[in-house]
C-alpha cells in the first residue's frame, strides 16, 4: 500500500516538514561499540568488506556463529572479536540507515574511531549501498495490526432453535483469515443482510475517500 | 434457445457473463484469454484436466503442464497465468452453476477460439459434479462433529454420600475445526436426567431436518 513504502513516506516528510530535517544528526557510539569497531583498522580493506556482507546477512537473517568461527581462525583472532566486530558494523549501519544521515553525517560520526582515509570511504560506500535494503528490514520490525489475507463466507437460514420454531432468519456468516506478524488467525462473524448492507456502505465509502479532494491533494503531494 | 450473456452495451467491458456471476469478466482473465489461444486445442484440454485435477484436490502434475505448454514457448509467467486463469473459469463456472454449452459461447465471446472453447468445456461438462461436491465440501464449516464415543456408568457411592446408586453418562465429542485439522477432544458427563431431554431435544431437531430432505 502507499504508506508503507519507505521512499514515499521520506518524500513527504521532506516535503511537508522541511524546517525539522535534523542539521546535525550525529552518532552516538558507546565506548564498547568503538572498541569494537577498532578491530576493523587491524585487517585488510577487502576483510572489511567482508564483515560488510556479514553484517548485512546478519540483519536479514541473525547471527551465524559457524562463519563467525571460520573468520576467526583465518584472522587469527578469536571468535568474540569477530562477532563483536561485525555487531558493532551492524549497529553502525542500520543507526545511520535508520536516520537516514547525510553522508557529511556519517563521515562526522565515524571521525571519533580514527580511522585511515580508505576506510571512511570504505564504510561510507558500505552505508550507502546497504541503506535501501536495511530501512526495508527495520521497516519489517514495526508492531502490526492483523491484516487481511481472506475471507469465507456462507450464507444461511436459521427455521427453528430450542427456544422458537418456525422462523425465518437469514444469517451471513464471514471467517476472516487474517496475518499477524507472519502467523495466520481467524475470526469469525456473524450479521443479519440489513447489516451487512449497512457495512458494504460504509466500505465503499472509506474507497471513495480516496477520490475526495483532500486526499488527491496529498496523493499528488506524495508522487 | 440456449441461455446467453445478457449484452448490454457492446463493448466488451462491460458485458455480464454468467460464468462470473452476472459480473464484469475480470480484466486480467481478458487478458490472459489470448495466451490460451497459443497453445493448441488439444494440449489445452489435457492442461484442463491437470488444473480439474487440482481443483478436486488431488494434485497437480506441474512438470506434465511445463512439457504441454514447452511447444508455446511459454515463460514460467505465462505458464502459472495459464493455470491461474483456467482454475478461475473452471470453478467459478462451476460456482455459478453454468452449463458447458454456455460456458463455451461465452468463452467464445472473449475471443477464445471454437476448438478451444470446445474443449475446455468438453473437459469441465466430465466433471462438473464432482467439481460442484468438491465446491460444497470445501464451503466454510465452523467447529465439526467428527465423532461421538460414550459409556454409561452407575456411580454406587461417593464422598459426599454412601449410596448413590446414579446411572452417569460419559459422552466425548470429537471436533474438528476443517478438513484435516486434528480432532479435539470434549468430554462431558451427564445425568439421566439431563441426558434425557437432551436427547428429546436432539431428536426433535433431528426431525425438523429430515422435513426440509
Amino acid at each position: 500500500t502507499l504508506f508503507r513504502s519507505h521512499a514515499v513516506t521520506d518524500r513527504w516528510f521532506q516535503a511537508v516538514l522541511p524546517v525539522q530535517r535534523a542539521a546535525d544528526m550525529l552518532l552516538v557510539l558507546s565506548d564498547d561499540q568503538r572498541q569494537h569497531l577498532a578491530f576493523l583498522s587491524r585487517v585488510e580493506p577487502s576483510v572489511v568488506g567482508e564483515f560488510g556482507r556479514i553484517a548485512v546477512e546478519f540483519l536479514r537473517r541473525g547471527s551465524n556463529p559457524k562463519i563467525y568461527e571460520g573468520a576467526a581462525r583465518k584472522l587469527n583472532v578469536s571468535s568474540e572479536t569477530i562477532q563483536h566486530g561485525v555487531e558493532g558494523l551492524a549497529y553502525l549501519l542500520t543507526e545511520s540507515s535508520k536516520l537516514m544521515i547525510s553522508e557529511v553525517d556519517f563521515q562526522d560520526s565515524v571521525l571519533v574511531l580514527g580511522f585511515s582515509e580508505e576506510l571512511y570511504k570504505l564504510l561510507l560506500q558500505l552505508y550507502l549501498d546497504n541503506r535501501k535494503e536495511i530501512r526495508r528490514i527495520l521497516n519489517e520490525l514495526s508492531p502490526e495490526l492483523p491484516h487481511y489475507h481472506n475471507m469465507e463466507w456462507r450464507l444461511d437460514v436459521q427455521l427453528a432453535s430450542r427456544s422458537l420454531r418456525q422462523q425465518i432468519e437469514p444469517t451471513v456468516t464471514l471467517k476472516l483469515h487474517l496475518q499477524e506478524n507472519g502467523e495466520p488467525c481467524t475470526e469469525v462473524l456473524q450479521t443479519d443482510p440489513a447489516t451487512l448492507l449497512h457495512l458494504i456502505q460504509q466500505l465503499e465509502q472509506a474507497v471513495g475517500e480516496m477520490k475526495t479532494n483532500h486526499c488527491r491533494r496529498i496523493v499528488r503531494n506524495i508522487k | 434457445a440456449l441461455p446467453i450473456c445478457q449484452a448490454r452495451p457492446k463493448r466488451l467491458g462491460t458485458m455480464r457473463f454468467r460464468f462470473c456471476g452476472d459480473l464484469d469478466c475480470p480484466d486480467w482473465v481478458l487478458a490472459e484469454i489470448s495466451t490460451l489461444a497459443k497453445i493448441s486445442s488439444v494440449k489445452l484440454k489435457l492442461i484442463c484436466a491437470q488444473v480439474l485435477k487440482d481443483l478436486l484436490g488431488e494434485g497437480i502434475d506441474y512438470e506434465k503442464i511445463l512439457k504441454l505448454t514447452a511447444d508455446a514457448r511459454f515463460e514460467s509467467g505465462d505458464v502459472k497465468a495459464t493455470v491461474a486463469v483456467l482454475s478461475f473459469i473452471l470453478s467459478s463456472a462451476a460456482k455459478h452453476n453454468v452449463d458447458s454449452e454456455s460456458l463455451s459461447s461465452e468463452l467464445q465471446q472473449l475471443g477464445l477460439p471454437k476448438e478451444h472453447a470446445a474443449g475446455l468445456c468438453r473437459s469441465y461438462e466430465d466433471k462438473q459434479s464432482p467439481l460442484q461436491d468438491r465446491l460444497r465440501d470445501c464451503s466454510l464449516r465452523l467447529m465439526r462433529l467428527d465423532s461421538v464415543s460414550w459409556r454409561v456408568d452407575y456411580t454406587l457411592s461417593s464422598s459426599l454420600l454412601a449410596q448413590v446408586n446414579e446411572p452417569l453418562i460419559h459422552l466425548k465429542l470429537n471436533l474438528r475445526e476443517r478438513n484435516g485439522a486434528v480432532p479435539q477432544p470434549v468430554a462431558l458427563t451427564v445425568s439421566a436426567e439431563k441426558f434425557r431431554i437432551l436427547l428429546t431435544e436432539l431428536k426433535q431437531a433431528q426431525e425438523m431436518m429430515n422435513s426440509l430432505n
